[in-house]
């Protein structure tokens, strides 16, 4: 449990499609790419993982990302807040990220620039990050928590951070994850009639027209550049 | 409109108008209870002053003391404030997912448009952002970290003069809004010069800075640097000892440190209540540890005490900005890696500042190769690994975190901004319960929010 799994923000990526030539490659990259964290972030990843025996620990960049069950995250904050050896005073921010289903882009092609596409997720996810950070200890990580993309439900967390109102609206407004329990789950940067959740990735773009012989300049994923 | 009568006069149209709403099932009205629009009309006409004798009036988004479009929707008890929600959005433009549709480097061009009183800091947390992803944060040479500092610091000044011209102006000190503006012209002055635009440089890139500074350089900010500091002692003169300023900043705007923690505030108002953080020591970047500077704190948690430590801000700024420039290490201001480096041999030139005419002439005429690279570096940019990263910058308002996300191509796949601004947004319903109208003036300014970084 407590072994640090690299690897970033990208769906679960499997290897068992993949020829062993392949895998090995890609775990050699993991351990590349996982900075070990520092002491205090390995011992504060311990001291959680004690406490909250379910949680999935991976490091990226020297940064501690603990992967948390929608069920236990207000524990999780609570405890967060309330262990005097974690004291994380402060939630620095809370945002989403959109990782639809079906096929993705994962790379471009060196010598092409054409897209090569890995198979995804079926269901497409929504990953709510929240970075806590400690005045006392003078220390950071995230906590991460996946919900599905058309059922994004999760706990508030205003009873625990009361900055988490208005990131929380943002959330729902850009995402459309539903806050169940927050005082009021107002849109706040988009217009109050608005249609949908601009972050989503499967919201449409649109084009710009342009006056001349009815020709209309794509939105920016349709074009070649 | 459908009303085929015509009203003679005003009166009568708010008449019809409350008329018409009485006529209603108020069982068959749609839920408003959480919508902000309020309706204008005869206070005596509106059902809500007679009931409970509490008023709702707008503040903004067009109110020249509100900073830019922010919108207070304040419930009043006589001049009292009962409750304020503040409604954001009007600057909304979408720049995070703008982000997402450009190659890495391109997106330095947004950012800097977010917070426009301090591009410099979106620009570097974005860029210390990607170089975290790409994994080559100690590969950016040291005089791009210098730089990077300096001009950073120039701007904390600037920022920090316009709030307090603009912060001025709404108590009504004229002068101090003349003289603010007045002295962050001259660090303007200088951005503009190292870098071509006043505002939204676009000055740092991924892997250092875009090109090197002018050989006048020093010579330019060694004239900042004796100016200033008289400059601010003339701005506390004139305000510290003012008895308006004072009193109308003395005990206004109280947040003790347990609500800063809990509302998640931070910077110059966090410091004000006394807790010595901030991110230039608790987490240095670009090498600022090696700087000796101090972190100015006060326990009044008002808006007097935001206002000294803004003061004695600028001071320290000066400081570093001093120290920088006595041990500017000289070298290389990009990354070697050319996969990464921007083309930038740039030169001015009779129709501005644009690539420089050896470089042309390498890339249109000598060596395929480097036309090729040069072409697919500025369309397709480069590719960055797949992660997940959150870097906080100490920004003249507080925290500013970007929180970058790369799914392993050669655009970001989200970018989204911790701004201060925003978070300091949320404080207002807190801050300003029970305070009078004008102090809510007052109030707003101490946070100093900037719109842009509010609505992105």
């Amino acid at each position: 449990m407590t072994e640090v799994r690299p690897t970033g923000a990208g769906p679960n990526r499997s290897t068992e499609d993949m020829s062993a030539g392949e895998g090995a490659k890609m775990r050699d990259l993991d351990v590349e790419l996982a900075v070990q964290l520092d002491d205090r972030l390995a011992r504060l990843r311990d001291h959680l993982v004690a406490a909250f025996p379910g949680l999935e620990v991976s490091g990226f960049r020297g940064e501690l990302t603990l992967v948390a069950e929608p069920a236990q995250l207000v524990d999780l904050l609570a405890f967060s807040r309330d262990d005097p050896e974690v004291r994380c005073e402060f939630l620095a921010d809370l945002s989403g990220v959109h990782w639809p289903g079906g096929p993705r882009v994962e790379s471009a092609q060196e010598t092409t620039g054409w897209p090569s596409y890995a198979t995804g997720d079926e269901q497409g996810r929504i990953e709510v990050d929240y970075i806590l950070y400690s005045y006392t200890h003078n220390h950071r990580f995230r906590v991460r928590v996946s919900v599905p993309d058309d059922a994004a439900r999760l706990p508030t967390a205003t009873a625990v951070y009361s900055s988490a109102d208005l990131m929380e609206r943002e959330a729902w407004d850009m995402f459309g994850v539903v806050f169940e329990g927050h005082p009021n789950l107002e849109r706040i940067l988009m217009p109050e009639d608005w249609q949908g959740h601009p972050q989503r990735k499967d919201y449409p773009l649109g084009g710009v027209e342009v006056m001349y012989k009815g020709k209309t300049v794509p939105p920016p994923d349709e074009r070649h550049y | 409109m459908s009303d085929t009568r015509a009203p003679a006069t005003a009166g009568a149209i708010w008449g019809d108008e409350s008329e018409r709403r009485s006529a209603l099932d108020p069982r068959q009205l749609p839920d408003t209870r959480h919508e902000f629009t309020v309706v204008g009309g005869e206070w005596q006409n509106l059902p809500d002053a007679v009931d409970d004798d509490l008023m709702v009036i707008n503040m903004g988004p067009q109110h020249p003391s509100t900073h830019g479009v922010l919108r207070m929707v304040l419930t009043l008890d006589g001049e009292i404030v009962v409750d304020n929600r503040p409604v954001i959005g009007y600057l909304h433009t979408g720049i995070e997912k703008n982000a997402e549709y450009r190659p890495w480097t391109h997106s330095v061009t947004f950012v800097t448009r977010m917070d426009y009183l301090s591009p410099l800091f979106n620009e570097l947390a974005y860029c210390l952002a990607v170089e975290k992803l790409l994994g080559i944060s100690d590969d950016v040479p040291e005089r791009a970290s210098a730089l990077r500092v300096l001009l950073c610091e120039l701007n904390r000044i600037a920022s920090h003069l316009v709030w307090l011209a603009t912060g001025g102006l709404e108590l009504g000190s004229v002068s101090a809004m003349i003289y603010g503006f007045r002295e962050r012209e001259g660090i303007l002055d200088i951005l503009e010069h190292v870098t071509g635009l006043r505002m939204n440089h676009a000055y740092f890139r991924p892997g250092g800075v875009s090109q090197d500074v002018p050989m006048d350089f020093r010579e330019r900010v060694e004239v900042l640097l004796t100016e200033m500091p008289r400059r601010i002692d003339e701005f506390e003169a004139l305000l510290s000892e003012n008895p308006i300023w004072v009193e109308r900043n003395t005990g206004v705007g109280i947040l003790t440190r347990e609500q800063c923690f809990d509302l998640g505030v931070t910077g110059p108002v966090l410091r004000s209540a006394g807790v010595a953080h901030d991110l230039r020591k608790a987490a240095p970047y670009c090498g600022i540890e090696q700087y000796d500077f101090d972190v100015p704190t006060t326990d009044t948690c008002d808006a007097f005490g935001r206002y000294t430590i803004r003061i004695q801000e600028m001071r320290e700024s000066l400081k570093i900005v001093r120290q920088v420039l006595d041990t500017l290490p000289g070298g290389p201001v990009m990354v070697a890696d050319p996969k990464i480096a921007w083309p930038a041999q740039l030169a001015l030139g009779p129709d501005g500042i644009g690539n420089a005419k050896e470089y042309i002439g390498k890339i249109m005429g000598q060596s395929m190769e480097a036309l090729i690279h040069h072409f697919k570096l500025v369309t397709e940019g480069f590719t960055v690994p797949e992660g997940q990263v959150y870097v906080p910058v100490e920004s003249p308002r507080g925290e500013l975190g970007y929180h970058v996300t790369s799914s392993g191509t050669n655009k970001p796949y989200r970018v989204h901004v911790r701004d201060p601004s925003f978070i300091h947004i949320g404080v207002l319903p807190v801050m300003s319960r029970g305070l009078l109208i004008a102090d809510i003036i007052a109030a707003v300014a101490s946070l100093d929010p900037v719109m842009g970084g509010v609505d992105r």
